[in-house]
């Protein structure tokens, strides 16, 4: 036993031995490296620690630029001259900045943002201290300069837009990127909204990196070799300048949206929502005063409401349904339908927005009248699922695709989402709603365009904001059935008795085709119906109904697809429809 | 009572004490170097710290080892509670989730884990006689000891940690006598599972074990800081730049200097000499503790604990030096004794004054062993 035990200990001593073996040639290993480090290479790495007094100044890539259809640029770069520091000499910071307070304003963002942007760990060597400096600021800072050995001054191209009202949705705007992953690049900017979000990765480019020599004090002696930033890739677009701005100015800061789609190239020529704001504003960062305004202002001019504003459709979406039963070989629409102001169903009413009723009408008529009485009776043949269906081929209820990020889809109902919503059982009554583009049906504008152009060209056309080639397949629709609508919006504008008959196009030989429709937002109570429906003006502004009209010109040869929302404003074919007007008239001249 | 206590503290093993002060201190004057420019917090917090844990190790070392013995499994339980009440409710830091918040300081229950696996693992090697271990599935229950913590300190994650732990449990089993084919076998059971293993790591992990390989690849990335830090290590020279005068630290170049990296900023402010005191140092410590243990001639447990221990000291120590050298992946190891940070301090003293408890209580034993002989 005892033996047994002192060859255990023996055994344990042995291994210790080993350990401590293996210790020694590890801790050798590390004195080697540390020989090979420090008295081998001494003057190398002695070398290397001194050009570590090389700088690093990450050179950020410049955006690149936008145009519009005809080559006119929409968003290109400035060149910012911005006062930096070293971060290693941020303890002078304080007394220098006294004295550069003194010929330089300061406020007090900016000195908040420099604080920030101090403490933050950035591969850049180099903190802004001052952006956005004028000519003469820049003139008197030169003039002292010897007073301020640790600023020196950096040129980096920050965006800069044309016109900053009129494409604020559409350009969307640039900022900070909040990602921690890029957090070693304090400077960066990214695309924080339409094209400059959704085509980020093709306008940002990649950074550089330019070596500055610095003495032992900080103070930038000479500027060594650079790894040029690569600038991002310029964007072609379809938009056009001029019909953009023009849209703009029409809208006039009535709370709103247009859409003009050319027709041949799918390529959308315009694209405004109303009110807006200033994109430069939102690219040098806004004041939180000026955020929240906008952020409250009761008529969003934050959000692009021409992909992401949902209306009822109204009676735009008759052009649908007429659609829809001229597929059956069995309807006539010469059938005519007569229209006294209202048709029962059950123990409801539900009325035509002409009071007295529209007489005999056809289907034509009913196009161009707009009677809703005669679709009220179409629907009593009308399949719901069939009409979601069908509807989504014009890409109501669907996405339609464009290129810009955030597009809403909206609702186009049918009995599976009723009862998926609802939990509740489809009502033929709600068919009736549905027809002429009420109830649950929403869409945005640019469904609405895209839906006109889908009609007036017979092929199943996809928005796209940048320049590219498309090929869009044909609707199937027999064209001789297209005709005919065409053919009723045709007279919604140019017939006596249309609803937009008093918006023909100015332009003398070309003709506009289109659709008006007022879209209710609230509904109207029996007892109001007996009393007097209130006129749009009387009621509270957030009742009032929408002005909507699309339609496309010339009518022969439709190179513009419309359409127009403007919220709470009244009925389509006293302002939509002459808005419509001046632009197709601007567009085609 | 107070004469057997004053008895005892002229008899505890002075040389490791000051030689362990006084690497603290060396810590301490780096510390403030890396520091001082953002004000004296952290200087002063770590002199606390230090104070805490040497009254800490002079407690542990007064009492008699074989309580320590005693109270082992208990500590290893203590541990793993602890440590996962820090994974699961633990403050997050660097991405980890391996702190629990003190108020004070904040306590890193896998470096406590540590030792505690340490003791758990000598007091079941010690009871269970060596004869009994040829057979292998008696191994199963220290193995089980090793791997609750592993995996715990893994998913934190911290992988530096769970390395130095495996490690350790390694070289417990060597040392108290594990057939040789046990290691072989582990090997390839490791190279069989690396595959899987390399897909658990998270991205920054993966990132770290591919820059060591190739830290110019990405100079601006990842292998930023090793090749930062051995410039820092070079550019010291044969007697550095001096106190508080190291460029690559102050201007920010070296990452973490106060921590992981604090030997790199030794390197260029005390130069060879100064890394070489350090390494020395470390070396006389390890010495130390080895000549303890080996004095030792019947208790195992003390055996493999005062081995166990300076091994754990051992392999952090060269594992940082060999990282912040480029010679092993960037784990995120600190230097024992000298980084900053109160957990590994306090751990390292506790486990300091356990070798010096090992050798109080053996000194005492041979002396009343010496009386006990009857005069013929």
């Amino acid at each position: 036993m005892l033996n047994k035990q002192i060859e255990e200990f023996r055994k344990f001593q042995k291994r210790t031995l080993i350990l401590g073996i293996g210790k020694s040639l590890f801790s050798l290993l590390i004195v080697s490296k540390l020989y090979y480090l420090q008295i081998l290479n001494k003057s190398k790495f002695g070398k290397l620690s001194e050009t570590n007094r090389i700088k690093i100044r990450i050179l950020y890539p410049e955006r690149g630029i936008i145009t519009d259809n005809n080559g006119k640029k929409l968003a290109e770069n400035r060149i910012d001259y911005q006062i930096t520091i070293l971060k290693e000499d941020k303890q002078y910071l304080k007394q220098t900045l006294q004295g550069l307070g003194k010929i330089i304003t300061f406020s007090k963002n900016e000195v908040d943002l420099l604080e920030k942007n101090l403490k933050k760990r950035s591969l850049d060597d180099f903190v802004i201290v001052k952006r956005n400096l004028t000519w003469s600021e820049l003139e008197i800072f030169e003039y002292y300069s010897h007073n301020f050995p640790y600023f020196s001054i950096n040129k980096q191209k920050v965006r800069d837009y044309k016109n900053s009202q009129a494409f604020s949705h559409v350009i969307g705007y640039v900022g900070f990127s909040p990602k921690k992953k890029d957090s070693k690049l304090n400077e960066l900017k990214i695309g924080k909204s339409g094209v400059e979000e959704k085509y980020n990765t093709i306008l940002q480019g990649k950074e550089g990196i330019q070596k500055v020599e610095s003495n032992s004090s900080g103070k930038v002696i000479s500027l060594l070799d650079a790894k040029r930033s690569i600038p991002g890739k310029n964007l072609d677009t379809y938009l056009d300048k001029e019909i953009q701005e023009f849209c703009f100015n029409v809208l006039d800061g009535r709370s709103g949206s247009s859409v003009v789609i050319d027709n041949e190239t799918g390529g959308v020529v315009s694209l405004v929502s109303s009110p807006s704001f200033d994109i430069n504003e939102f690219s040098y960062g806004i004041n939180n005063r000026k955020w929240n305004l906008l952020k409250n202002n009761e008529m969003k001019p934050l959000l692009n409401k021409s992909i992401a504003g949902l209306y009822s459709p109204g009676s735009t979406f008759k052009l649908i349904v007429a659609l829809l039963a001229l597929k059956d070989k069995n309807f006539q629409p010469s059938l005519k339908f007569f229209c006294n102001g209202h048709l029962s169903l059950g123990n409801h009413k539900f009325h035509c927005w002409k009071r007295k009723g529209h007489g005999f009408v056809d289907l034509n008529e009913a196009i161009y009248k707009s009677c809703d009485c005669y679709f009220y009776n179409l629907a009593n043949q009308i399949n719901m699922n069939d009409l979601s269906k069908f509807a989504n081929l014009f890409t109501i209820g669907e996405k339609t695709g464009i290129d810009l990020p955030n597009e809403q889809q909206g609702i186009m109902p049918n009995e599976d989402w009723k009862i998926k919503k609802k939990g509740e059982n489809w009502h033929l009554g709600e068919t009736y709603n549905a027809v002429i583009g009420q109830g649950f049906t929403l869409s945005t504008p640019l469904q609405i365009a895209v839906m006109t152009s889908r009609i007036a060209t017979g092929k199943l056309i996809i928005p796209s904001i940048l320049k590219v080639k498309q090929e869009f397949e044909t609707l199937p629709i027999n064209e001789e059935n297209l005709n005919y609508i065409r053919d009723s919006m045709y007279k919604v504008v140019n017939k006596f008795g249309g609803t937009a008959f008093s918006s023909k196009l100015k332009t003398k030989k070309i003709f506009m085709a289109g659709k008006t429709a007022t879209s209710q937002v609230r509904r109207i109570s029996l007892s109001e119906r007996e009393t007097g429906v209130l006129e749009n003006e009387e009621l509270p502004y957030k009742l009032r109904d929408h002005s909507i009209f699309s339609g496309f010109a010339p009518f022969d040869n439709p190179k513009y697809s419309i359409a127009i929302v403007l919220e709470h404003h009244g009925s389509g074919s006293k302002y939509a429809a002459p808005m419509a007007r001046d632009i197709l008239d601007f567009a085609l001249s | 009572m107070l004469r057997e206590l004053l008895y005892k503290i002229k008899n505890l093993h002075w040389t490791l004490i000051l030689t362990v002060i006084f690497l603290s201190l060396v810590g301490l004057i780096m510390i403030f170097s890396a520091s001082h420019s953002d004000g004296m917090q952290s200087t002063y917090s770590q002199i606390l710290k230090l104070l805490l844990a040497i009254s800490i190790m002079f407690f542990v070392a007064l009492i008699d080892i074989n309580t320590w013995q005693k109270y082992s499994f208990i500590l290893y339980f203590f541990g793993i509670i602890l440590l996962l009440y820090a994974t699961f409710y633990g403050y997050i830091g660097k991405g980890a989730r391996r702190w629990i918040d003190l108020g004070v300081f904040n306590l890193q229950p896998s470096e406590i884990m540590k030792i505690f696996l340490i003791m758990a693992l000598a007091k079941f090697f010690d009871e269970r006689k060596l004869e009994t271990l040829k057979d292998y599935l008696f191994l199963i229950i220290p193995i089980i000891l090793i791997l609750i913590p592993f995996v715990i300190i893994l998913n934190q994650p911290d992988l530096g940690t769970g390395l130095v732990l495996l490690l350790l449990g390694l070289i417990i089993f060597f040392i108290v006598g594990i057939n040789i084919k046990f290691f072989l076998f582990t090997i390839f059971f490791g190279l069989c599972l690396s595959p899987f293993i390399w897909d658990s790591l998270h991205q920054y992990q993966k990132q770290r074990l591919l820059t060591f390989f190739n830290p110019y690849k990405d100079p601006l990335g990842t292998g930023y800081h090793i090749i930062q830090s051995e410039i820092a290590i070079g550019s010291g020279g044969f007697l550095g730049k001096g106190w508080l005068k190291g460029t690559q630290s102050h201007l920010d170049f070296l990452p973490e200097k106060k921590t992981d990296f604090i030997f790199s900023m030794l390197g260029e402010e005390f130069g060879f000499v100064g890394t070489l005191s350090i390494v020395g140092l470390f070396l006389v410590i390890c010495f130390t503790g080895y000549l303890i243990s080996n004095s030792i001639e019947k208790n195992f447990f003390s055996k493999i604990l005062g081995i166990s221990l300076i091994s754990n000291f051992f392999i952090a120590g060269s594992l940082n030096m060999a990282m912040v050298m480029g010679l092993t992946p960037v784990v995120g190891i600190p230097l024992p004794l000298v980084s900053y940070g109160g957990s590994s301090l306090v751990m390292y003293f506790f486990g300091f004054g356990l070798l010096l408890s090992i050798d109080l209580t053996h000194k005492i034993n041979k002396e009343k062993n010496l009386t006990n002989i009857p005069f013929f």
